[in-house]
């Protein structure tokens, strides 16, 4: 039904399938060009592709029934009803289908990352044959936020004191392609604060104090240096060039803050030194929603969180599943993740990142309007990481990213049928051994 | 009396040791069949060895009548075995950070009175690269002949008083065919090991003529002289290496595979970079799918070396059926005995003399029972420059 090159690792599968049950021996694993996308892509990439038939969810301009996506050169160049597809244009059939943007996730914990040793720059350590990235693509998920850390939620590389530091990134699952690997290096500044580390705010805010104490003494020997020709420059130290970042707002700092009060001693920290802030967790965010919707301050959140509340506060805490329909309502904006946002074999399937539509979805029972949710994971994830320009929606002149799903995303049954980064098909189910022999009745 | 004991002991002990060639002896070795690797097989035919060296082979060549003549009827003549890339009888790889120890040499490092060399040329190799581990620029790899000395024969030798320059295998530097015979890199995907690596070969680059021991083996591998290994586990990290060495067109680099690399075989036959690869069918990560990674390798024209699976006398002994097992796979039985022999010789930038059956190339040579890669196959003397050093029992 799909007319489409295979050109990953997925048909390798296939071909060593036929191959060991025909001889039922070691056979090789493919023929030479079976693997490897370069060397056609230049010339994939001048031809065109269109999608047609599906139900086009464009996140930004609602569902075309039986819409037509033109692809030319890895971005959208049309979508609509009404689409003339051109003669040479190799045709994706869609009918039935739903198309949406790729999946966006806001947090991951890259394992082929965390294995290699300290890494100061992710550009230099991505391994496009990671598995990880191959099971990405299955789940539908296109782009995603990275940390070099152990852990995604000590996201700071030094240790004890030290509140900021280590490296982040946006990277596509361009699977066996490393050149087109890294979207953005870095997107956020890793911070780490809480009531439960030992100095860790202190310094945060004495270094905050003591960047801007420095950037102030930097205005005013701009302005005078002309008149007196004997003043020194401001020295600064580089362990606030992080803080400086910070304060210019190059940067936002992502940093996890779980409880009400954890929230607004953030936003205390964004209303005095005015720096953009993306707060992660969140569990309490709909105690104090106005407080972080007056603020503008972007969420990562994880709707299937739970806490009981505490007994020794006066006012509410814990959890609650309305907590995204709350903050939607309050008029935060708000990035959906699970909570350990992995791709792997281990754990629990439906819980981690292979099955991030399942915790919007979840938002959704909570009372969250389905656009929102979807937005959680595509458009809304996309502007928090910065690369809303590029992904989140289907939309021309944004890379052709996209998911072709046998159902409603949110629907438990659901499969991602293909998945397209830059115009080229990365992922098919029916070539894959991962959930090609799994098939529903109707 | 005693001391007579032991002349004859040493006598005894070291006859299979090659001696300096006298250039004089001239040995003849009468075959049903020789594999000469680079051009072809020869039925019936003759190899004259003068001086250590291969000096006649052929159907048609005329025995010399002073000639000892080694009559291998019912055999198969094949060229010494070459494992370019081992650690066999070194010391554990330093870990730690990326560094440049472009210094550091293997040749120095070196303790030949270990069995295990004497193990690895009685299952018929006759020539090994022995490479630094150590992250970042490893520094140099010496070529060895692997004939070592087991431990025991040492204090005979001190007590009838000999002198140490014995000849080749007795000393070190006899074991040496070339003492910097190549650089070892070890790479990893990272900033830091990109800069060691990139900050290096830049400074030997504007110092070309100095004679600095940490730049100068620098400086003969971008130019050339010597050939760069490159030790990369994983195939993305490999992505990330041949933009870094591009720019230094004279290298001639190898690369020391890990799993998973056939998935880049076309991006390396594209850069003509030949690869080392364990003698292994492996498993496609995480399926029950077997592969056979030098056959993909080879078919996309890649040129190939195979080592040993395990990098111990065991390994090595087992080599053979290795290498039949992934001919039984479907690699082509030709470029699997290249794989063993032209290539890695090749690679290494020794193939003037080794690797081949060849006029003008060193008699290194195994008589085996028949094809190398037949199954069952039997190594029945071992022939290192013109003397036999090991005879099987």
């Amino acid at each position: 039904m799909h007319k489409h090159r295979t050109n990953c690792r997925f048909s390798i599968f296939n071909f060593l399938a036929v191959l060991l049950l025909c001889c039922s021996a070691v056979a090789r694993a493919s023929s030479p060009g079976n693997h490897g996308q370069d060397g056609r892509a230049t010339a994939a990439e001048e031809k065109m592709t269109a999608i047609k038939g599906g139900d086009l969810y464009t996140i930004t301009g609602g569902i075309i029934k039986n819409g037509t996506i033109l692809i030319k050169d890895g971005k959208i160049s049309g979508i609509g009803q009404n689409i003339d597809i051109p003669k040479n244009a190799e045709v994706i059939d869609a009918k039935g289908k739903v198309v949406m943007p790729g999946l966006v996730a806001a947090t991951t914990w890259l394992q082929g990352l965390r294995s290699s040793r300290e890494i100061n720059k992710i550009a230099d350590s991505l391994d496009p044959f990671d598995f990880e990235v191959s099971l990405a693509l299955a789940s539908g998920v296109t782009t995603a936020f990275v940390t070099a850390t152990s852990s995604p939620y000590r996201r700071v590389q030094s240790s004890g004191e030290n509140p900021i530091g280590g490296t982040n990134a946006v990277i596509k699952m361009t699977y066996g392609d490393l050149d087109n690997m890294l979207v953005k290096e870095p997107v956020a500044e890793n911070v780490s604060i809480s009531n439960r580390q030992w100095l860790g705010k202190t310094n945060f805010l004495l270094n905050l104090r003591k960047a801007k104490d420095y950037l102030q003494k930097l205005a005013e020997y701009q302005k005078a240096k002309d008149k007196d020709k004997k003043l020194e420059e401001p020295k600064k130290s580089p362990e606030l060039d992080p803080y400086i970042r910070l304060l210019r707002r190059e940067l936002p700092a992502r940093l996890e803050a779980a409880t009400a009060d954890d929230i607004l001693a953030a936003l205390e920290i964004v209303d005095e030194f005015g720096i953009r802030v993306i707060l992660e967790g969140c569990l309490e965010a709909w105690i104090v929603a106005q407080e972080i919707a007056r603020r503008g301050v972007p969420l990562v959140i994880t709707p299937r969180e739970k806490q009981e509340p505490r007994k020794d506060i006066s006012g509410p805490s814990g959890s609650t599943m309305e907590n995204a329909a709350i903050l939607k309502k309050a008029g935060v904006r708000f990035a959906i993740v699970p909570q350990v946002p992995v791709f792997g074999l281990g754990a629990m399937a439906g819980r981690d990142l292979m099955a991030l539509p399942m915790e919007a979805a979840f938002a959704v029972s909570g009372g969250l309007d389905e656009q929102t949710a979807l937005e959680a994971i595509t458009l809304t994830a996309a502007e928090i990481l910065g690369v809303a320009d590029r992904v989140g929606s289907l939309q021309a002149g944004k890379d052709a990213d996209i998911i072709i799903l046998d159902g409603h995303p949110f629907h438990y049954r659901s499969f991602v049928e293909l998945t397209l980064i830059n115009g080229k098909i990365l992922y098919d189910k029916k070539q894959s051994t991962y959930f090609s022999h799994i098939t529903h009745d109707n | 009396m005693k001391k007579n004991r032991i002349y004859i002991l040493l006598f005894l002990s070291w006859a299979w040791l090659p001696s300096a060639g006298t250039g004089e002896e001239i040995t003849v070795i009468k075959a049903d069949r020789i594999d000469t690797v680079t051009s072809g097989l020869i039925e019936n035919g003759v190899i004259v060895i003068r001086g250590g060296k291969i000096s006649a082979i052929g159907a048609d060549v005329k025995i010399p009548s002073t000639a000892n003549i080694i009559d291998a009827r019912d055999k198969t003549v094949f060229p010494g075995l070459v494992n370019p890339c081992s650690v066999v009888g070194l010391s554990g790889s330093p870990g730690g950070e990326p560094a440049s120890n472009p210094h550091y040499r293997i040749a120095d490092e070196l303790y030949p009175f270990q069995d295990v060399y004497r193990r690895i040329l009685q299952a018929g190799f006759t020539t090994l690269a022995l490479t630094p581990g150590g992250n970042g620029i490893a520094g140099q790899g010496a070529i060895i002949r692997p004939v070592g000395l087991p431990p025991r024969l040492l204090p005979a030798r001190r007590m009838a008083g000999e002198s140490v320059d014995a000849g080749a295998g007795q000393t070190p530097g006899g074991m040496l065919i070339t003492e910097s015979g190549l650089l070892m890199i070890r790479f990893e995907a990272n900033e830091k090991a990109k800069k060691v690596i990139t900050e290096a070969f830049e400074s030997a680059k504007k110092d070309i003529a100095s004679a600095d021991p940490k730049i100068k083996p620098l400086v003969r591998a971008l130019q050339g002289e010597i050939p760069t290994f490159v030790r990369c586990g994983w195939p993305g990290a490999a992505l990330h290496l041949l933009p870094l060495l591009k720019p230094y067109e004279k290298m001639k680099w190898v690369l020391v595979a890990g799993p998973e690399n056939y998935r880049i075989a076309e991006k390396l036959a594209k850069a003509k970079i030949p690869v080392i690869f364990p003698a292994q069918i492996d498993f496609e990560e995480f399926t029950r799918n077997r592969i056979n990674v030098p056959r993909i390798l080879a078919e996309a024209g890649v040129k190939i070396a195979c080592v040993p699976i395990m990098d111990n006398a065991e390994g090595h002994e087992d080599f053979l059926r290795q290498m039949a097992e992934l001919v039984k796979y479907g690699l082509d039985k030709e470029t699997a005995k290249k794989s063993m022999t032209i290539h890695p010789a090749q690679m290494l930038a020794v193939d003037y003399r080794l690797g081949s059956l060849e006029v003008g190339k060193d008699a290194n040579l195994l008589i085996l029972s028949a094809d190398p890669l037949e199954v069952g196959v039997k190594i029945h003397q071992v022939m290192l420059e013109g003397k036999i050093v090991y005879q099987a029992p």
